[in-house]
């Protein structure tokens, strides 16, 4: 079973300071850490712990500058085979369509069985590559994917619906599996992985090996583009409780007595 | 002239720092810090990811990597938990010397089961009348036929409560001072080798400390570890390289130190305004980062010097010394910008404050550090 | 005159809020673009559906076939095709459920249509369309214009766009035979399934606490049980801490979760993803700890505390304890 996974590099940001940059479009990203996207972490788990019960390889993709190199050696640490790098000036602006466009024809000179991706990535958010990927490649997909069970050339999924609810379908593959997070326990990247991963060679291809035009790729191949970023406006002015840590619970208990639930 | 660390190292680094940021939860370290616990279940998991004896060979379960290595990983350890991060190096105490003197047979039965976290060792030197002179031991070992017999008692040993074997440094030939000193293994359930607690240690409380005790303790003379009257030589190489491991984990604590400082400066307002904007605190963290800086610096060259081959006294006792005593000043000083705050529990500073005083004492202090360092000089 | 296609949402016999939320805004952009607005309905035996949607728009575009009688994106895929070449709508509007997210992007790339995914907001400008997206969990909105079309697809976040009370507007429902003719054999429904349930009943709890991952570890959650159970109430939580198995499924509040209306909501280190949001906006008093404060959370509370939860909740307990004595 050879399987691709899907990664990006993104800043993780549920705790950081977020300051949008001078050109109004993008955020400021010095100082903040990057790291694999969560969902995609999960992805990779799962294509590992797939290769390690069924045999394969994992190989995983990425596109972005080099400082995303760490996304793919972490990958290589944690059990993937093989890395590449799509990379070129031409790719900055991008949205799902075009970075979707752009792997699909990596991906499909590659031999796979099982394309993993995450459901959506913890930036934009767009929740698209995916399925974009698999309609180009002309294979089924599903996503929100939270357990898979491989058998003879099908693919038994649970997707997750809302409300707790899931679904069970199954796909033939080769297919697309947009993964959702909490499929499975990601490993921590071990001291034996990273050797190995250093040994590895991150294989870099630019637009010209992809075969794509320019036109294709960046804002232009792309279907959406950034007009302006900004705070969202606050629709509901929370009422601050300051204070000690103490004063401020001594607050939370009169609204709690005041409201008859004490 | 070279001052980048490899891609290697970085992704080792950034691997350790993953794995403490996951493992050692400020709510998790205080509880062992109150409970005076070896955190095992940690400490099996850093181990069967590598970070245990990454310097030992493939072959007894390391990875095969450097001092420089383990000095990272100390390092980032540290740096997310003072307590939890000492403790996971504190587990196989000792057992380097069985790296470096061992037998094949020793090493294959002793090193694998340490790196894998499934061993803890104890290194013993320290007795109740020798601390920082260790020039002769109380503890003697008399041959008896294929035997020896071990008598005497150990004090301030870590891991002396839980540890799986130890290492312990005995008089061999009791006239000949240092020159008939030799080390020996010895394993816990040996008849006459007792351990017990002491308790009510100031910091680094997620290790445990004890005494041991030796009746008549016999241990085959495939025990003796290196060669026999050479244990005090044996033992100063050792110690020179613990000495930077020491150094290391104090760099560490000064840093998550700094970054916790330096949050708080940021988000603390008196007077109208973050601490960070009075030139008196901006003046204590640019103090800080030198501080954290130059002991850092003399850290990685003497684990580099290691790496090379050479063990190299003079820079080891001055990493150990500039990194303790800097470390214990910046981690004063974070305590200082965190005010009343940094005196309680909650901000872990006060736990940092008590953890990293230790490194001015064990494994030579800083006064010994220091004697080391004149000899030399006065003798270059 | 062109129209603005609303995909319904059902599932095991239940039309989705959503359709009706989209049917609103729908029904608004119809009245600015001057255009009519269509239900579109797939299924299997759905024609008291159809009669449903005859209130909400001006057409109701059936289409019925047995291969239609779960969601299947592939199926879905080739009858909306078929339609949308049919009929050219300015704007196609889905939800962006896990219906929506398994069907939007491989449409949009059969016809060639550009597409824009989880909107809170859509506009046209002229011919362009300009939506409004949220980026990095909430922190940030963009505004976003689409590449120049005849068509659009746009899925929109659930809860986000009021359903008004409108005269009902009567609509002609238009059966149209399906075009499938062929089974769709790479991709096929099984089952529904619930995950095993565990744990308290959250949604009759009165008063809540919902940790998020601010809370760290596993570890550290007794003390807030602990709290929760001074007051009575139950432990609920935002997705990751499900995830990472810290808590069972049924303590999950969000879209993927229960939906909670408690007395009292009290988030402790939970950012306020709106997916977490969706479950628990409607609970009538909220107040949430999170350190950072610009957490988006904020903007839904009705209290902000600014802390560290873990400096909160043992003072809190303590407090509690002594107003009840
Ligand atoms: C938490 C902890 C863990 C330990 N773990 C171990 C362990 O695992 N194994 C082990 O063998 N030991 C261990 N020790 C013991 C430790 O190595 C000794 O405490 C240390 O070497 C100092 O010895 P001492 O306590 O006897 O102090 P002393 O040697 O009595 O020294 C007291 C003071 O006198 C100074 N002094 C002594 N000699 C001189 C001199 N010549 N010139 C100037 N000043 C001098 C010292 O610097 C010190 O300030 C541990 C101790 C502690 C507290
Ligand atoms: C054990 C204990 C007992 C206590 N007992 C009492 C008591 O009985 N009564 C009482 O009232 N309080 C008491 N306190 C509180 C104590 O007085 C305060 O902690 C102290 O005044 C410092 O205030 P802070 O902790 O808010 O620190 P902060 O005021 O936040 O100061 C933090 C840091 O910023 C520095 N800083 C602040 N302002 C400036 C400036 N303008 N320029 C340069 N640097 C500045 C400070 O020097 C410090 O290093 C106690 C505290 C403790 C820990
Ligand atoms: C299809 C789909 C469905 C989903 N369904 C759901 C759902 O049903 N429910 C749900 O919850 N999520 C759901 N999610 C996930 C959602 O997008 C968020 O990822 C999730 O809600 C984030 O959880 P969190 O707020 O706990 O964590 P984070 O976003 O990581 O936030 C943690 C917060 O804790 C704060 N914090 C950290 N430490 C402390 C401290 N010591 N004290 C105080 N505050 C602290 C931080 O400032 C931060 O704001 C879904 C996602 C998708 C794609």
């Amino acid at each position: 079973m050879d399987i691709i996974v899907c990664v990006k590099y993104v800043p993780e940001t549920a705790e950081a300071e977020i300051k949008i940059d001078s050109t109004g479009k993008a955020i400021e990203k010095t100082g903040l850490v990057f790291d694999i996207n969560e969902w995609d972490d999960y992805a990779l788990e799962e294509a590992v712990l797939l290769k390690e019960k069924l045999g394969g390889t994992v190989t995983a993709i990425t596109i972005g500058s080099e400082d995303s190199d760490a996304v793919l050696r972490k990958c290589l640490a944690r059990g993937a085979d093989d890395a590449i790098r799509l990379t070129d000036p031409q790719f900055e602006g991008s949205d799902g369509y075009a970075i979707a466009k752009i792997l699909s024809k990596v991906i499909k000179n590659l031999p796979f069985s099982l394309i993993l991706t995450g459901a959506q990535a913890s930036d934009d958010g767009y929740a698209t590559v995916g399925p974009i990927l698999a309609t180009l490649l002309g294979i089924p997909h599903a996503t929100m994917v939270k357990k898979i069970e491989l058998d003879d050339g099908v693919a038994k999924v649970n997707r997750e619906l809302e409300g707790g609810l899931e679904e069970i379908a199954e796909i033939t593959l080769p297919a697309v599996l947009a993964v959702q997070t909490g499929i499975n326990e990601p490993r921590y990247v071990s001291i034996m992985g990273t050797r190995k991963a250093m040994k590895k060679e991150i294989k870099i291809l630019g637009l010209a090996d992809v075969g794509l035009s320019e036109n294709e790729v960046g804002e232009t191949g792309s279907w959406i583009k950034t007009e302006k970023m900004y705070v969202p406006p606050v629709e509901k002015q929370a009422e601050f409780l300051n204070g000690s840590p103490e004063e401020i619970a001594a607050k939370i208990a009169e609204i709690l007595k005041t409201k008859g639930l004490i | 002239m070279h001052f980048e660390l490899t891609e290697e190292q970085k992704y080792i680094k950034a691997a350790a720092r993953e794995f403490a940021e996951g493992e050692f939860q400020p709510e998790v370290a205080r509880e062992f810090d109150q409970k005076h616990e070896f955190p095992r279940a940690i400490y099996k998991k850093a181990a069967k990811l590598g970070f245990i004896g990454c310097y030992f060979d493939e072959k007894y379960s390391g990875q095969g990597l450097g001092l420089l290595e383990n000095v990272l990983m100390e390092e980032e350890f540290c740096r997310v938990d003072s307590t939890l991060g000492s403790a996971m190096f504190a587990g196989l105490f000792g057992s380097d010397l069985i790296l470096k003197y061992g037998t094949e047979a020793q090493k294959i039965e002793y090193l694998p089961k340490s790196a894998q976290g499934e061993w803890v060792s104890a290194g013993a030197f320290t007795e109740p009348a020798h601390g920082s002179d260790v020039t002769v031991m109380d503890t003697v070992a008399m041959r008896d036929g294929d035997e020896y017999v071990i008598n005497g008692a150990k004090t301030m040993i870590t891991n002396a409560p839980i540890a799986d074997y130890a290492v312990v440094l005995c008089q061999t030939d009791p006239e000949a001072r240092h020159k008939g000193q030799s080390l020996f293994i010895v394993k816990k359930g040996a008849s006459g080798f007792d351990s017990n607690e002491l308790t009510g240690k100031m910091g680094i409380r997620a290790s445990l400390l004890g005494e041991y005790s030796f009746s008549d303790v016999r241990v085959p003379k495939e025990a003796l570890l290196g060669e026999e009257n050479k244990g005090f030589y044996h033992f100063m190489e050792f110690i020179d390289v613990g000495r930077i491991n020491v150094a290391a984990q104090s760099v560490g604590m000064a840093q998550g130190a700094l970054e916790r400082a330096l949050k708080y400066a940021k988000q603390r307002e008196q007077f109208g305004r973050p601490l960070a904007d009075f030139q008196v605190i901006q003046h204590k963290l640019a103090d800080m980062a030198l501080d954290i800086e130059s002991a850092r610096l003399l850290t990685y060259k003497a684990a580099w010097h290691v790496d090379q081959g050479k063990i190299i006294p003079k820079w080891a006792c001055m990493a150990k010394t500039l990194a303790t005593t800097n470390a214990m000043r910046v981690i004063s000083e974070a305590m200082q910008i965190f005010g009343g705050y940094g005196y309680l529990a909650d901000y872990d500073i006060e736990r940092y404050y008590r953890d990293i005083r230790i490194s001015a004492i064990y494994e030579g202090t800083t006064e010994i550090q220091k004697n080391v360092v004149a000899r030399i000089l006065l003798r270059e | 005159m062109t129209e603005i296609f609303v995909l319904t949402e059902h599932r095991q016999g239940q039309i989705r809020d959503i359709t009706f939320e989209m049917l609103s805004k729908g029904r608004e952009l119809a009245g600015k673009t001057n255009t009519e607005l269509t239900a579109v309905l797939l299924g299997k035996e759905v024609k008291n559906h159809a009669k449903t949607l005859q209130d909400y728009a001006k057409r109701v575009l059936l289409v019925e076939d047995t291969q239609l009688e779960n969601f299947n994106s592939d199926a879905y895929q080739k009858v909306l095709s078929s339609l949308i070449k049919e009929h050219k709508p300015l704007l196609t509007l889905m939800g962006h459920t896990s219906f929506g997210v398994e069907l939007a992007p491989s449409l949009a790339v059969s016809l060639d249509t550009p597409l824009a995914t989880d909107c809170i907001d859509l506009e046209f400008e002229g011919e362009t369309l300009t939506v409004i997206r949220q980026m990095y969990g909430g922190k940030v909105n963009v505004k976003a214009v689409l590449r120049k079309a005849e068509s659009y697809i746009v899925t929109v976040r659930q809860a986000t766009f009021p359903v008004e009370k409108e005269a009902p507007m009567n609509g002609e429902i238009v059966e149209v035979p399906s075009p499938l003719s062929e089974e769709i054999a790479k991709k096929r429904f099984v089952k529904y399934v619930l995950p095993p349930p565990g744990g308290v009943d959250i949604t009759a709890a009165e008063v809540l606490i919902g940790i998020g991952r601010g809370i760290k570890d596993g570890s550290n959650i007794p003390p807030v049980e602990e709290l929760a159970k001074t007051l009575g109430g139950a432990l609920a939580c935002s997705r990751p801490i499900v995830d990472k198995g810290w808590l069972p499924n049924g303590c999950q509040v969000g879209s993927s979760g229960k939906t909670v209306k408690p007395k009292f909501y009290l988030a402790l280190g939970i950012s306020g993803a709106f997916q977490h949001v969706l479950g628990m906006k409607s609970s009538d008093v909220i107040i949430a700890v999170n350190k950072d404060p610009k957490a988006p959370i904020f903007g839904v509370a009705d209290y902000a505390v600014v802390e560290d939860l873990f400096k909160i909740v043992p003072p809190l307990k303590s407090k509690i304890e002594e107003l009840k004595r």
